[in-house]
C-alpha cells in the first residue's frame, strides 16, 4: 500500500506532472498565449526545485521500491529544474524573434524534466528505461521544433533514428540483466552483484547498457549524433540536450556503474575507462577543426563526457561526488554559453560562426565578458566552476589508479584551451566590420547573470556545494 | 494449458479453409465475361495508373499515429479489466489517474485540431 | 513429440522462414507482409511460453497496429510499390563482421549460462489478471509514467503533423 512518504519522496515528479498537465489544459483551451505557458512553466519548475530542496535531507525508496529519493537525486532534480527554467527564459525571445514561439515547447520542456528526474531517482530498471524514453521523445521533437526548417528537420530525424537504436540496446541490456539476476531492481541487483560479476550474460548486459547509454551521454564511439543533431536544432534546444540530457544520462550511469554494480577496478571499469580517453581526444581534436560555433561545442560536449566517464570509471564515491560536482559545473557553463550564441544567432540561422563573433567586446563589452567567463571555465581555468569540476574526476580517477587517464584528461584539458581561448581571441582582440547587435532582452539578461553567478559560485565554494548531495562528505 | 488453444487452430484453420474455397467455388461456378475495365487492377475505386511522385498529406499519418497510441492504452485496461473485482477501489482510482491523464491528450488534440479531416 | 514440440518446430520455421523473406526480398510490399508473418509468429511463441498476456499485446499492437502503420508507410508514401529497396550492396563485408560477432557473442553468452528451468511455468493460469494486480500495486509508477509517455507521444505527434495556420 501507498504511504504519505512515498508521496512525499516523489513530490517534485508530481509538481512537474501537475504543472504540464495544467499547460495542457489551458493551451487546449486556448485560455493564454505561449507566454502565459511559459509563466506557468518557469513558475512549476520553481515550485518543484524548492520540493527537492524540502527533499535534500530525506531519503528512501518509494513507490513499492521504483525510485529512490536521496540528497544527490534531490540536488539533480534542482539542478535540472534549473536548467529548465533558464532554457524557458531565453527560450520566449529567442523563438520570438524567430516568429515561431508556441507554448507546445514548455510542454514538452518540462516532460523530458520528468523523464530526467526519474532517471536520476530511479531505483528499478524500468523507471530507469522509462525516464530515459520520456526525456528522449521530447527531445526527439523539440530538435525539429521549428517543422519547416530542413536543418531541424534532419536534426530530428537523425537523433531519432539513431536514438531508436541506442534504446534497443538499452532495452535488451536490461533484459539480459534482468535474465542473469532475476529481478529489475537496483538494490536487488546491488546484493546480487558479486555472484554474478562474472557472468557472460550479465557482462553482455551490462555491455549493451553501456552502449545504451553511452550514446545518451555522446561519449565516443557512440558520439556520431552529436555534431549534426546540436548544429541542426534550434539553439535553446541544444544547450538543453547538452546540458540537461547529459546531467540525466549521467547520473543514470553513475548510480548503475557505481551504486549498483560498484565496478571499481573492475573490467567493466576498464572499458568505461578506455571510453572516457578516447572521448577526450577525439572530442578535443576533433573541436580544434570547427568553424561553427554550435558544432564546436558539440564536440566539446562529446570531450567533456569523457572527462565525466573517467569519474565513473573510477567507480568510488569520490568519482560519484566528482561525476555530480562536474555535472553541475558542465550545466551551468554551457547553457550560459548557448544562451549567448542563441541572442548572437540571426533569424537565417545565421550568426554562429566564429567569423561572426569578431570584435564582439567593442559592441556588447558584457555580453563579451560573460562568454570569457565560460570559455574560461570550459577550459578549466581556475577559480572558475569548470576547474572544480575537473579537478574532483582527476583526483577520483587518480586515486582509483587510474593515472593514466588522470594524465590523458590534463593534457587533452591543454589541448581544449587552443579552441576554447580563439572563441575570446576573436572576441576581443579583433576588429569588428560586422552588423550591431543590440543588447539581449532581460530574460535572456537574467539568464546569463544566473549562470555567470554559478560558474562564479561553483568554482569558489565546491564544498558548499559538495555538502548539498553528499551530506556525509 | 496448451490443449486450450486447440479451438483456436481449429478456427483458423476453418476460416482458411473456408476463405479458400468460397474463392474456388467462385472460379469455377460464375459466369466469366470479362471486359477492359473488370481486368484492369482494382484499388479502392481509385485510379490504378498515376504518376508516382506524388505527396501524401501527413494527416493519413496522424490517424494512424493516434489509432496506435489509444490501441496501447487499450492494452493497459485489459489486465485491470480481468481482475476488476479483486483490484477494488484503490485500482479504480488508478486506472481513472491513468485514463484522465490520456483523456488530457485527448482532449488536446481535439482542440488542436488533429482530428479534423479538413 | 508431443503437440508442445510439434507446435515449437511449426512456428519456429515459419518465422525463420518469414524473416529471411522480410531481410532478403526486393519487393518491400512482400516483406511488410512477410513481417506480418514473423510477428504473428512471435505471439505464437510467447503463447508457447504459457505468457498468454505479452501474446495478446503482440497481436493488438504489432500485428494490428504497427504493421498497419508500416504498410500505411509504404503505400502512400511509395505507389512505385516494385521499387527495388536494395540499392547494391554497401559495406557488406563490415556489416558481416559486426553481426556475426554480436550475434557469436550472444549465443556463446546464452549456451553457457545456467538458465533457471521451471517445469511448473507450464501448468501456470491465465497471465493477465496477476500482471493487471501487479500493474496497480509495484508497478504502480511505471504503469502511471507510461500513460505520461503516451500522452507526451500525443502531443509531440500533434505538433509534428500540425498544419501551419496562416495569421
Amino acid at each position: 500500500m501507498l504511504t504519505y512518504t512515498d508521496f512525499l519522496l516523489a513530490m517534485p515528479l508530481f509538481s512537474l506532472t501537475v504543472t504540464v498537465l495544467l499547460i495542457i489544459a489551458t493551451e487546449a483551451a486556448r485560455v493564454g498565449r505561449a507566454r502565459f505557458s511559459q509563466f506557468l512553466a518557469i513558475t512549476g519548475l520553481l515550485v518543484t526545485s524548492l520540493l527537492a530542496g524540502l527533499n535534500l535531507r530525506e531519503s528512501g525508496v518509494a513507490f513499492q521500491g521504483m525510485i529512490a529519493t536521496d540528497a544527490a537525486s534531490s540536488y539533480l532534480t534542482i539542478l535540472l529544474s534549473l536548467a529548465g527554467i533558464v532554457t524557458a527564459l531565453v527560450a520566449r525571445p529567442y523563438f520570438e524573434h524567430r516568429d515561431a514561439h508556441r507554448g507546445e515547447f514548455y510542454i514538452l520542456l518540462l516532460f523530458a524534466i520528468i523523464g530526467m528526474v526519474l532517471m536520476a531517482s530511479a531505483n528499478d530498471l524500468i523507471t530507469l528505461f522509462l525516464g530515459i524514453e520520456l526525456m528522449s521523445f521530447c527531445l526527439y521533437v523539440l530538435a525539429g521544433f521549428e517543422r519547416t526548417k530542413d536543418k531541424q528537420n534532419e536534426s530530428a530525424l537523425k537523433y531519432f533514428l539513431l536514438g531508436a537504436f541506442a534504446s534497443a540496446f538499452l532495452l535488451y541490456g536490461i533484459a539480459l540483466i534482468y535474465g542473469s539476476v532475476g529481478s529489475t531492481n537496483l538494490d536487488a541487483i546491488a546484493r546480487a552483484y558479486a555472484g554474478i560479476s562474472n557472468q557472460p550474460l550479465f557482462l553482455l548486459g551490462t555491455a549493451m547498457l553501456i552502449v545504451g547509454l553511452g550514446f545518451k551521454v555522446a561519449a565516443v564511439p557512440f558520439h556520431m549524433w552529436a555534431p549534426d543533431v546540436y548544429e541542426g536544432a534550434p539553439t535553446v534546444v541544444t544547450g538543453f540536450m547538452a546540458t540537461a540530457g547529459k546531467s540525466a544520462a549521467f547520473a543514470a550511469l553513475a548510480i548503475v556503474m557505481i551504486r549498483t554494480f560498484d565496478i571499481g577496478g573492475s573490467t567493466t571499469a576498464d572499458v568505461l575507462a578506455l571510453l572516457a580517453a578516447a572521448s577526450m581526444v577525439l572530442g578535443n581534436v576533433v573541436a580544434i577543426a570547427q568553424t561553427n560555433l554550435k558544432r564546436m561545442l558539440a564536440y566539446s560536449s562529446v570531450a567533456h563526457a569523457g572527462y565525466l566517464l573517467a569519474g565513473v570509471a573510477a567507480g568510488t564515491a569520490e568519482g560519484f561526488a566528482g561525476v555530480f560536482l562536474y555535472l553541475t559545473a558542465y550545466t551551468v557553463t554551457t547553457l550560459g554559453a548557448f544562451a549567448v550564441i542563441g541572442w548572437h544567432e540571426r533569424t537565417n540561422d545565421e550568426g554562429t560562426s566564429l567569423d561572426d563573433y569578431v570584435g564582439l567586446s567593442q559592441h556588447q563589452p558584457v555580453i563579451a565578458a560573460v562568454m570569457a567567463l565560460y570559455m574560461f571555465s570550459l577550459t578549466g581555468i581556475p577559480p572558475f566552476a569548470g576547474f572544480i569540476g575537473k579537478y574532483y574526476v582527476f583526483m577520483a580517477a587518480v586515486r582509483a589508479d587510474l593515472t593514466w587517464l588522470a594524465i590523458v584528461g590534463v593534457l587533452t584539458s591543454a589541448v581544449s584551451a587552443f579552441y576554447y581561448l580563439r572563441v575570446i581571441v576573436m572576441m576581443y582582440f579583433r576588429e569588428r566590420d560586422g552588423e550591431h547587435i543590440p543588447l539581449p532582452r532581460i530574460p535572456v539578461m537574467i539568464a546569463l547573470g544566473i549562470t555567470a553567478a554559478l560558474v562564479i559560485v561553483v568554482g569558489v565554494l565546491p564544498s558548499t556545494v559538495l555538502q548539498l548531495f553528499m551530506p556525509a562528505m | 494449458m496448451l490443449e486450450s488453444y486447440i479451438p483456436i487452430f481449429m478456427m483458423l484453420a476453418l476460416g482458411v479453409a473456408f476463405a479458400v474455397a468460397m474463392g474456388k467455388i467462385n472460379e469455377i461456378v460464375g459466369p466469366k465475361r470479362p471486359s477492359e475495365e473488370k481486368l484492369s487492377t482494382y484499388e479502392s475505386g481509385m485510379e490504378p495508373v498515376r504518376t508516382a511522385r506524388e505527396r501524401f498529406s501527413v494527416k493519413f499519418y496522424m490517424v494512424a499515429m493516434l489509432f496506435i497510441i489509444f490501441d496501447i492504452e487499450v492494452v493497459f485496461l485489459y489486465p485491470w479489466a480481468v481482475s476488476f473485482r479483486s483490484l477494488g477501489i484503490q485500482g479504480f482510482v488508478t486506472m481513472l489517474i491513468f485514463l484522465s491523464i490520456l483523456l488530457i491528450g485527448y482532449y488536446y488534440v481535439w482542440r488542436k485540431g488533429a482530428l479534423e479531416w479538413d | 513429440m508431443d503437440l508442445y514440440t510439434i507446435s515449437f518446430y511449426m512456428f519456429a520455421v515459419l518465422l525463420l522462414g518469414s524473416a529471411i523473406v522480410v531481410v532478403f526480398s526486393r519487393n518491400i510490399v512482400r516483406a511488410a507482409f512477410a513481417l506480418m508473418i514473423t510477428l504473428l509468429s512471435i505471439a505464437a511463441f510467447y503463447v508457447l511460453m504459457m505468457a498468454d498476456f505479452v501474446g495478446i499485446v503482440q497481436l493488438l499492437l504489432y500485428v494490428g497496429g504497427i504493421l498497419v502503420l508500416i504498410l500505411f508507410g509504404v503505400m502512400l508514401t511509395n505507389r512505385q510499390i516494385s521499387v527495388d529497396i536494395r540499392e547494391g550492396a554497401i559495406q557488406t563485408i563490415p556489416a558481416v563482421i559486426v553481426t556475426s560477432t554480436i550475434g557469436g557473442i550472444l549465443a556463446g553468452a546464452i549456451w553457457s549460462t545456467a538458465w533457471p528451468m521451471r517445469e511448473a511455468a507450464r501448468s501456470v493460469a491465465a497471465t493477465a489478471p496477476v500482471i493487471g494486480e501487479m500493474f496497480l500495486t509495484t508497478y504502480l509508477l511505471p504503469f502511471e509514467v507510461a500513460s505520461v509517455l503516451l500522452l507526451v507521444a500525443l502531443v509531440g505527434a500533434a505538433l509534428i503533423a500540425r498544419r501551419e495556420r496562416k495569421s
